[in-house]
């Protein structure tokens, strides 16, 4: 038996401006299940794509089974059993789970498809190598999620070549309850000798499933943990974090002031359900949480974008109920989207329009837009946020992203709301725009706004916030001072690895 | 953004979204028993049969529509449509008559002439929308019209009798029977049913438009499986174009709007009489009957000639409302 | 106008005609008969009136009416008369069509239905009613001679010459009267007009044609079969300015006599039909049919030539579409 059936040696890997890959290496033994883990951008997701033939390395070496591979195509690789579950289902929701299962690799006669062949195939592979009962006949929108991922991995195993399957961020998707089904499939392929490599950002999955572990950071492997326990989890994060908050950060303190939002027992079923949160005048609240914790669909939901299925909002004292963004706005509460080039910026209109956009009744009379107003306010916005280049006729679509989303912020400061929703502001931003966005949302709680800023980044939430909640499968977990909070201990509630509260969110999809 | 969990549908549907699905079906059944009670001869096999035949050419074009649909996905607008079929039907008709009544041409030659220019037709929109990247629905819908405006001057925009035996074998004749035009197209539909629901390829085509992703990441490639549906979904205009020939007795101006409007609505209002509500074959076929058999029973009932197209509409409205509803239900 | 006042008038007009009937000592009677009446489309005027003028008079004489529109397209026209012959009704009237209609009218007759049709000649009808399109050909190819003073170049709107046995007899009959003419010429290749679409469609051809014909090189445009399209090329002819091109046609609706009772305008010849009247006589002729009498296999019903402004306006009094100023 070869000693291990993936080995990539020092990959390189460079996209234009950034270092993706620095020298960073795999190796995943026969029969064990291996976890990758990382902050994001730490180059976990560029490996396993250059494993995949999607990326080519600038430099290294790829071996499967001792075997080099050169080049590292697509092809190759599934020639060699390698397999991905993409987090992604990618299933067709009208097929049934046979057709699913077989899906580019039908059997067929000489008269067709030998469905009924498929059919039992599909039901004995789930019924030995899973270990669970699916029908063949029944239609993919009719299984929940945690089958319709064993449908999707199913597809990848059904031809019996698998080696090596690498799962990626496989519990995503699922609700608590259904991840052990997951996993006791998880545990019967490797059982069966199959490798696998599962990468997560739930570090109590990790700890849980996995036998040996390689941490990423900043392109490469910082670390592997040959013995996984429970109690690993802080040298995981530790090891992924590596840094302390540094000084982009202007937080200086705030006078808390009067209650202006409170929210109690939200729902909204299968994202989120009994959340109650509260922000005050002056105050900045931190929203943290993995992809999928229901952070986006809450601040949504805050805004009008989504109905709340349960629970109650109230402003100032008031109960109010939004049913679209225009209630928000007209009550004081604005949002600053996450993806301002879909929801927060009309690319095609100058910067003048789209400052203004948001606040037309100020800059017109009897619904004319007063050109000179408009443009005057547009330039004192410029000035006051140093929008680069410094011109309102300009096209939003040719300044860089800071500047985007500095324009988007200006559009919200010239309402002079009392409440502001940011949602992920400094995602895609150079360092030097961060700090200045940071100064304006700081400038803004010292103003008497109300501010919640919901982020992945915990170094941002540390340094901006007073309060950080954390989310986690759809309810709030912890809720926390920013003063004295290490990243660390962040890490760790978002990611479940927290011993500090055990109470482990079991977000009830129902 | 990963599948939210809320996706995955709770212990099978509720009791309110299994009468939505079943509405459609219950009011187009309520509709043929109203107007078989009120209708003259209506519950009578003479108009059962000509129900099937007036229904011919919608159905065969609407074999290629759904075929289209299937490959390229059912949003209307992103989706797999092809707008052109009706118009490939109309030259190939316009061809065909004019070389066999006013030039003395073979049949089987002017036949010949009629499926290369169908397959241009077919191999042009499936290029544009393949290699090119264009709307279906905008690429089709422009070839509609100059397909419509050559065949214009084809035809000179006048009126071309037909007398060939084929052709009248096709409108008069009959097999074991039944009409001719019925069993040829029963034929057909059932030999697209294989190749579409009993072949790899056929599946395959399906889950190309079913999830483009899901398609790739199983080694499918969606390119050329879109590109064939168009011209497979050619190939049925140039069928259709000898059911036209036969309905008029030849080739007569003006006759792609009507089928282009059946073609579009049997099609989609076949996807609410679907089990798994989307586009199937069997549903097209079932839409194309049952609207005819709708407008044949208006005017049978003599319901007023001015109000026949409002009802048709709002039927046709309330049954795309009612699977809309239905999947909001469910979402 | 709504329908309901047309449907008035269209009553107005049927009883009149069968008081006239009935006072030539005739009794006739539809009842307890179910008559199909089939009608090519209902959008323009002479399809509508015709229509109208059968369904009164079928209704007036008791009968019961089953109507079907094609919407303007012969071939729903032609499948139209399968659902009137499974409908079993006991005989059609079928107004206007195209060649589709014939194997139609065929089965009908197998199935010992009578057809009657309306401005279309057919070996498979009992009886034809129909203008007497003969005059109406001669005396438009006469008038037209003379407004342009029996010489220059003329173009011509001929879709339906081949296709419509009306048409051949109208447009071949106006062309035999231009045969005596040596002077003037009839532009090659003739027009094909749009059926569905037509004011639109022969406008815009006539704009093509007047950019191909510049100033001088055209004298008068004839619509071979019908006037719809007049109303297009009227309508061109001002947009350009060449109001000095002579415009003549045939049906003479209420449309067309308003634009010939305009001041200077270019639409200076016209035949009028009287289609409720043709579609009323229909009827009365299956009443007959019914009552045992024997009919000619056409009856011709009287139309009124109107040659310029005054005519029209005299001619649109006396059809009962209002008067003119």
């Amino acid at each position: 038996m070869s000693a291990s059936v993936l080995l990539m040696q020092d990959i390189a890997k460079t996209f234009p401006g950034v270092v993706a890959l620095d020298a960073a290496s795999l190796s995943v033994r026969p029969g064990e299940i291996h976890g990758l883990v990382g902050e994001n951008g730490a180059g976990k997701s560029t490996i396993i794509k250059v494993l995949a033939g999607v990326y080519h390395a600038d430099d290294g070496t790829v071996s499967i089974q001792d075997t080099p591979v050169s080049p590292v195509t697509s092809e190759v690789i599934h020639a060699a059993g390698v397999r991905f579950i993409h987090q992604e289902l990618h299933l067709v929701p009208h097929f049934t789970v046979t057709e699913s299962v077989f899906m580019g690799q039908e059997i067929t006669t000489r008269l067709g498809l030998s469905r009924r062949l498929m059919c039992a195939r599909a039901e004995t592979f789930f019924r030995d190598v899973l270990d669970v009962e699916i029908n063949g006949d029944i239609l993919i929108r009719d299984l929940g999620t945690a089958e319709r991922k064993l449908v999707q991995i199913a597809r990848a195993l059904i031809d019996d070549q698998a080696r090596l399957v690498v799962f990626d961020e496989p519990t995503a998707p699922l609700a608590s309850g259904e991840i052990e089904k997951l996993f006791r499939a998880i545990r019967r392929l490797k059982d069966r000798g199959i490798a696998i490599i599962y990468v997560s950002h739930y570090l109590s999955e990790i700890t849980d499933i996995c036998d040996r572990v390689t941490v990423f950071r900043n392109g490469r492997d910082v670390a592997v943990l040959d013995k996984v326990d429970e109690n690993c989890a802080n040298e995981l994060i530790k090891a992924m974090v590596g840094r302390e908050i540094d000084a982009l950060y202007p937080k200086s303190g705030h006078t808390r002031g009067a209650l202006v939002l409170q929210a109690k027992g939200l729902g909204d079923t299968g994202y989120f359900s009994d959340i109650s949160l509260s922000a005050h005048s002056g105050e900045i609240v931190g929203i943290a949480g993995l992809i999928g914790s229901g952070r986006e669909e809450l601040i949504d939901t805050l805004y009008g974008l989504r109905p709340a299925r349960t629970g109650e909002v109230t402003l100032h004292g008031k109960p109010v109920r939004f049913s679209s963004p225009a209630d928000a706005v007209a009550r004081g509460m604005v949002l600053v989207p996450r993806d301002r080039r879909r929801d927060g910026l009309v690319l095609d209109m100058s910067v003048s329009e789209n400052i203004n956009l948001a606040s037309l009744e100020e800059v017109s009379c009897y619904g004319i837009e007063l050109r000179n107003r408009a443009r005057e306010r547009a330039s004192r916005q410029i000035r006051e946020l140093d929008i680069r280049p410094d011109n309102p006729a300009i096209i939003s679509r040719q300044l860089s992203g800071g500047n985007q989303q500095k324009t988007v912020l200006a559009r919200w400061l010239a309402t002079r709301a009392a409440i502001f929703l940011l949602d992920e502001p400094t995602v895609g931003v150079d360092v030097g725009a961060k700090v200045e966005i940071y100064q304006l949302i700081e400038n803004l709680a010292r103003n008497g706004a109300a501010i919640l800023l919901s982020s992945s980044d915990p170094g941002e939430l540390i340094g901006m916030c007073d309060r950080v909640l954390v989310m986690m499968r759809g309810r709030i977990t912890h809720e926390t001072s920013a003063v004295g909070l290490s990243i660390d201990q962040l890490v760790a509630m978002t990611t479940g690895a927290s011993t500090q509260n055990s109470a482990e969110g079991h977000a009830d999809a129902r | 953004m990963p599948m939210p969990a809320s996706a995955r549908p709770e212990s099978g549907a509720s009791g309110l979204s299994r009468i939505i699905d079943a509405a459609p079906l219950v009011i187009f059944l309520g509709m043929l028993i109203y107007i078989g009670f009120n209708a003259p001869n209506f519950m009578s096999f003479g108009t059962m049969q000509l129900v099937l035949n007036q229904s011919v050419p919608v159905v065969v074009v609407c074999l290629g529509l759904s075929i289209v649909v299937m490959a390229g996905g059912d949003d209307v607008v992103s989706g797999g449509i092809d707008l052109s079929i009706p118009a490939t039907a109309v030259i190939c008709a316009g061809i065909i008559a004019q070389l066999v009544t006013n030039t003395d041409t073979p049949l089987l030659l002017a036949i010949a002439l009629a499926l290369g220019a169908a397959m241009f037709i077919g191999i042009v929109a499936g290029l544009m929308v393949t290699r090119l990247g264009m709307t279906p629905l905008l690429t089709t819908l422009a070839l509609f019209v100059a397909v419509v405006g050559v065949t214009k001057v084809v035809t000179s925009s006048r009126r071309i009798n037909v007398d060939d035996p084929f052709i009248i074998f096709l409108r008069d004749g009959e097999i074991l029977g039944i009409s001719a035009g019925v069993v040829i197209t029963l034929a057909l539909v059932l030999v697209f049913y294989h190749f579409i629901h009993r072949t790899k390829w056929g599946l395959n085509l399906q889950a190309v438009g079913g999830s483009c992703e899901a398609a790739e990441i199983s080694g499918l490639k969606p390119g050329h499986f879109l590109f064939w549906a168009f011209v497979i979904a050619a190939f049925t205009g140039f069928l259709a174009s000898f059911f036209l020939l036969a309905r008029g007795s030849g080739s007569s101006p003006g006759t792609e709007n009507n089928l282009m409007l059946e073609m579009v609505l049997a099609t989609f209002l076949g996807a609410a009489f679907s089990p798994r509500r989307v586009v199937t074959l069997w549903g097209a076929v079932l839409g194309a009957v049952l609207v005819a058999a709708l407008s044949i029973g208006f005017k049978t009932m003599g319901v007023n000639v001015f109000w026949t197209g409002l009802i048709k509409g709002s039927l046709i409205l309330v049954v795309l409302a009612l699977a809309a509803l239905s999947s909001r239900v469910k979402s | 106008m709504s329908i309901f006042r047309k449907t008035a008038i269209a009553g107005l007009l049927a009883s009149v005609v069968f008081a006239g009937s009935a006072f030539a000592g005739e009794h006739l009677s539809l009842s307890g008969k179910r008559i199909g009446v089939a009608v090519v489309g209902t959008q323009h005027f002479w399809d509508r009136e015709a229509f109208n003028g059968a369904v009164a008079t079928v209704e007036a004489l008791g009968g019961e009416v089953m109507a079907v529109d094609g919407g303007r397209d012969n071939q729903v026209h032609a499948d139209n008369h399968d659902i009137l012959l499974a409908a079993g009704v006991d005989a059609v009237i079928s107004i206007l069509g195209d060649g589709a209609v014939e194997p139609k009218f065929e089965a009908l007759q197998d199935a010992g239905i009578p057809v009657f049709t309306v401005d279309h000649p057919s070996p498979f009808s009992v009886n034809n009613t129909t203008s007497d399109n003969y005059y109406m050909g001669t005396t438009i190819g006469r008038y037209m001679a003379d407004a342009i003073g029996g010489e220059g170049k003329v173009a011509v709107f001929n879709a339906f010459e081949g296709a419509l046995r009306i048409c051949g007899i109208r447009a071949g009959l106006w062309k035999y009267v231009l045969a005596d003419y040596p002077g003037i010429e009839i532009i090659q290749p003739e027009l094909a007009e749009e059926f569905a679409n037509a004011p639109e469609d022969a406008r815009k051809q006539t704009l093509d044609l007047l950019s191909q014909y510049p100033e001088g090189t055209l004298d008068a445009i004839h619509v071979g079969c019908w006037d719809q399209p007049a109303i297009g090329i009227v309508q061109a002819l001002e947009e350009a300015g060449r109001t000095d091109i002579v415009v003549t046609a045939l049906d003479g609706g209420p449309e067309t006599l308003e634009i010939m009772a305009e001041d200077g305008s270019p639409f200076v010849a016209n035949v009028a039909q009287q289609p409720n009247l043709i579609g009323s006589t229909s009827a009365m002729n299956v009443a007959r049919y019914f009552a045992g009498e024997t009919l000619l296999p056409q009856t011709y019903v009287d139309v009124l030539p109107v040659n310029g402004q005054a005519e029209a306006k005299a001619v649109y009094a006396e059809l009962g579409y209002g008067t003119l100023d």
